[in-house]
């Protein structure tokens, strides 16, 4: 796997533009909402950003930065949202996201992270197979009894820890929106492991390792060609972790891609009207960080030609079409966009781990992004991700806002 | 060295627990080596987030008071600004980003120093308004940028960017709040020069921090919002074709590109006209280091854009541009002027924002890079005549491999319609090479050189003497407005 040595050349490059603190150029629309990092948002310090963590990494490689008190909570507080990558790249040749990844990977290995609450996740996971510590044989307790499974399918739906213990309406919903659309498909049952994103997010590599090896060993062993998910934390972890372990032998979708092949052929009619002005919240891990990730192991030559050439992955070719297809196929829905969308997305806080250590934060991320949706003049967030909705609720509650949140297959389990 | 207690306890007092901070993984932000030329800046001693004027005023009078150097800093590139020496402090000041007031009747803008191109564009559009980004990026400080006299791709039409700086607030290196041009008699932001004599001049030696600025506007002949296309980093953003179009066109001598650009500038069409950098445009316009290399390698640009002209034509109104493509397809032909390859005019016309914000300029950087002096001269003949003499030197690194092979690789923009002109060379070079970090002062120094040698004298100490000495009068003044030189 990825080392911080691997991403030296990043750490040498930055020219410290600003690019990956603030919306693309293209994309801009005014004062408010131009930024794009959450740490540098909140924290407003320059260390607080992709530069500043990629320097921060080029220090403790090089021996010149010591784990000093605040250290870790610094590396920890970054919601690993990407932002900052998929800016940066859109014009330089650099890997901010990945280099964070490994930086926290190396604070793991040097015994000095994760955070206590994301060493938790790994005790739990050890013990359940997930990171709530939920008992693994009620991970399928969702599952209607009225849902047509079909044990030889090639296609499974992948439920995940959070929708399946937290969140269950969400897998309800999947597998409703599956049958109506004709699609043969199963479950994993107890060989259902969680995916691994959480303990990848946080530096525990080799945790997660063990969790993709099992749930390979368990889609190889029955056949899956094909993977369906529901959330976007463990789509972008079977596109960008897996692949680091092996390579994939079967495609991964998201539950919105598939619903947009079923509209588009015919195989589900939305039926109702469901007259509601929506603004749709583009989840970090379906949106930019979606791409498949290929290794890479060869050679940066004279003037950044990279020997063989690289497949970079830029956020170009993100899910992000295919909710907002889903969206304007509802009738009465009126869909309006946020200035930080697609992949200028403005993170929810969820991610990284941020939600275990760094409550507050997380919280007031969630509002700021609340308060973004809230300025279109939209009724409801849409999302398509557990951890959104998590995050999203959490704020909702908090702030006693009028703005509603639901889940992207709600909406059209209900117009069915 | 870190600072003393008492004085860490006495900005912390001015700015609050939160907005100050002498941790080591914070700092850590303000000492990375920059990629080009390899400096490594000093690590300061604390950085400080002042968020308003009198903040300012209060932290600088503590270094006076207690002789600590200290910088000023908005957004960072390319590493300028920063810590000289040990013992500094920063003052980041990031928090001062407020757009105080856009004055549509008079035509200007009042902003904190940390609103970005990004930011204030954006907003203007929305109203009609617009004023010159420079060549540095969106995320850079506008206040900076109009400062430090950024040079952007419409001079042609729009002047330089010193030109639209109105009044402004500075906080002296002694810690006193001055107030410049029209503002210094409250009467407003709207004018540079107040009673008495304008005081301008001073501000180019960085002594001091500018707080507030006045920045004049000109109307917006496009759309209120920018007509994006695509993900990144492959965005087409095309402006109405009725009113905004671009063309590049190849002429058989650099005096031909010379003469279509005065007798543009003579008829006073076009928004944009320039020689750009044809390696340049070949790394701005590919996304990967590989996609430069292979477009470079196909020799498509250096085929047809070493002795080009790239003209933005931008009208209010589809009759008005008919009457400016006219003018400009008579003065083409006239100077022997074809179309270049359809392909790369292409390139243009799908990435307007080149001449509204220059989304993509921070790829210049990808393969190394290097800017070399930017000169400005009295007139497109005399620049011109310095351009003839650019691969003189160039080529003594070319042929050592120490540079890419891009004789050619400056641009020239006329200002004002061509009553001045601005040159700028780029060079390339491979920053991991043994000799990397040295190339680009010894570029500089052989195209300083160069420019003494044939009678082109640059603004730099180098030809202070040509100048009545002028660089030991600014350390004069700077010695007079900053007696403790902090």
């Amino acid at each position: 796997m990825d080392t911080l040595k691997d991403y030296i050349y990043t750490m040498e490059s930055c020219n410290h533009c600003g690019q990956c603190r603030f919306i693309l150029g293209p994309k801009m629309r005014g004062w408010e909402y131009a930024e794009i990092c959450p740490i540098y948002l909140r924290y407003k310090y320059d260390a607080y950003s992709g530069q500043g963590l990629i320097n921060i990494a080029q220090e403790l490689l090089e021996g010149t930065l010591d784990y000093e008190d605040g250290l870790i909570e610094h590396i920890y507080s970054c919601t690993t949202c990407g932002a900052c990558d998929i800016n940066c790249k859109s014009v330089r040749d650099m890997e901010v996201l990945d280099t964070i990844l490994a930086l926290r990977a190396k604070c793991v290995e040097d015994g000095q992270g994760p955070m206590p609450e994301h060493r938790e996740y790994a005790r739990l996971v050890e013990n359940s197979h997930n990171i709530y510590g939920r008992a693994h044989d009620h991970r399928f307790d969702w599952l209607p009894e009225d849902i047509a499974i079909s044990e030889r399918a090639e296609v499974v739906y992948f439920v995940g820890c959070t929708t399946s213990y937290l969140y269950p309406d969400i897998a309800r919903n999947t597998v409703k929106i599956l049958n109506a659309g004709g699609m043969d498909f199963k479950v994993m049952h107890a060989e259902e492991y969680c995916c691994g994103a959480p303990l990848w997010r946080t530096g525990q590599r080799e945790a997660a390792r063990k969790l993709a090896e099992h749930n390979l060993e368990a889609f190889r062993k029955q056949g899956i060609k094909t993977l369906i998910t529901s959330c976007s934390e463990c789509y972008g972890t079977f596109k960008g972790f897996y692949p680091r372990i092996a390579e994939l032998d079967f495609e991964v979708l998201h539950i919105t891609e598939v619903i947009q092949s079923m509209l588009k052929e015919g195989k589900l009619k939305p039926s109702k009207n469901l007259n509601m002005k929506v603004t749709y919240h583009d989840p970090c891990l379906l949106g930019r960080l979606s791409e498949l990730y290929v290794p890479w192991n060869g050679e940066i030559k004279a003037y950044g030609y990279h020997d063989p050439p690289k497949q970079w992955r830029r956020g170009t070719n993100g899910v992000y079409e295919a909710p907002r297809e889903i969206l304007r196929a509802i009738p009465g829905i009126e869909l309006v966009e946020m200035t930080r969308n697609e992949e200028n997305s403005f993170c929810c806080g969820g991610g990284g781990g941020v939600p275990a250590a760094f409550p507050d934060f997380a919280l007031w991320t969630a509002i700021e992004r609340l308060n973004e949706a809230r300025s279109t003049g939209a009724e409801a967030i849409i999302s398509s991700c557990p951890f959104c909705q998590s995050s999203f609720e959490k704020a909702i509650d908090s702030n006693q806002s009028t703005i509603h949140y639901h889940d992207l297959t709600e909406l059209v389990a209900r117009v069915l | 060295m870190s600072l003393p207690e008492h004085i860490y306890k006495m900005f912390e007092s001015v700015v609050g627990t939160e907005n100050i901070s002498d941790r080591q993984h914070v700092l850590a932000a303000y000492r990375h080596t920059s990629p080009q030329g390899g400096r490594r800046p000093a690590s300061p001693e604390a950085v400080i987030l002042p968020g308003s004027t009198e903040e300012v005023q209060a932290i600088v009078r503590i270094c006076n008071r207690f002789n600590i150097k200290y910088t000023a800093i908005t957004s960072l590139f390319g590493m300028g600004g920063l810590a000289n020496q040990p013992g500094m402090v920063i003052l980041s000041l990031r928090r001062m980003n407020r757009i105080l007031e856009i004055n549509e009747e008079d035509g200007y803008v009042v902003i904190e120093p940390a609103v970005r191109h990004v930011q204030l564009k954006p907003e203007l559009m929305k109203k009609g308004l617009s004023y010159p980004v420079p060549s540095v990026g969106p995320s850079c400080s506008v206040m900076a940028n109009f400062l430090g006299k950024g040079e952007h791709h419409i001079q042609h039409s729009y002047s330089k960017n010193n030109r639209y700086l109105l009044g402004y607030e500075w906080v002296t290196p002694t810690g006193e709040v001055l107030r410049v041009g029209s503002l210094s008699s409250d009467a407003g932001w709207f004018c540079p020069d107040g009673p008495g004599p304008s005081l301008g001049g001073l501000i180019q030696k960085g002594n001091g921090v500018f707080t507030k600025a006045a920045i004049a506007l000109d109307a917006w002949k496009g759309p209120a919002i920018m007509p994006t296309e695509g993900h990144s980093p492959s965005y087409k953003i095309r402006l109405p074709q009725d009113c905004h179009k671009v063309f590049i066109f190849k002429f058989p001598t650099l005096d031909k590109v010379r003469d279509a650009m005065i007798e543009m500038g003579k008829a006073e069409i076009g928004v944009g006209v320039l020689k750009f950098f044809y390696a340049t445009a070949a790394v701005m316009f590919t996304v990967s280091a590989n996609d430069f290399w292979e477009l470079w390698n196909s020799g498509l640009f250096q085929r047809e854009l070493p002795q080009a002209v790239w003209v933005y034509l931008a009208t209010w109104t589809p009759e008005e541009m008919e009457y400016e493509e006219r003018v400009m397809w008579d003065i083409v032909r006239e100077m022997g002027g074809e179309e270049i390859d359809e392909s790369i005019r292409k390139k243009w016309e799908d990435n307007m924002d080149f001449f509204i914000i220059v989304s993509f300029l921070q790829r210049v950087l990808k393969l190394g890079g290097g800017w070399a002096p930017i000169i400005h001269t009295e007139s497109l003949h005399h620049t011109f005549e310095i351009a003839k003499t650019i691969p003189e030197f160039f080529n003594e690194f070319i042929e050592k491999g120490l540079i890419l092979n891009a004789p050619y690789n400056y641009q020239i923009i006329p200002i004002e319609y061509g009553h001045g002109a601005h040159i700028e060379l780029l060079f390339f070079y491979d920053r991991t090479s043994p000799e990397g970090q040295k190339i680009p002062m010894e570029v500089m120094k052989k195209s300083m050189e160069n420019d003494i040698k044939h009678g082109h004298y640059s603004a730099t100490p180098m030809a202070g003497q040509q100048y009545s000495n002028f660089h030991v009068w600014a350390t004069k003044i700077k010695e007079t407005f900053e007696p403790e030189e902090v």
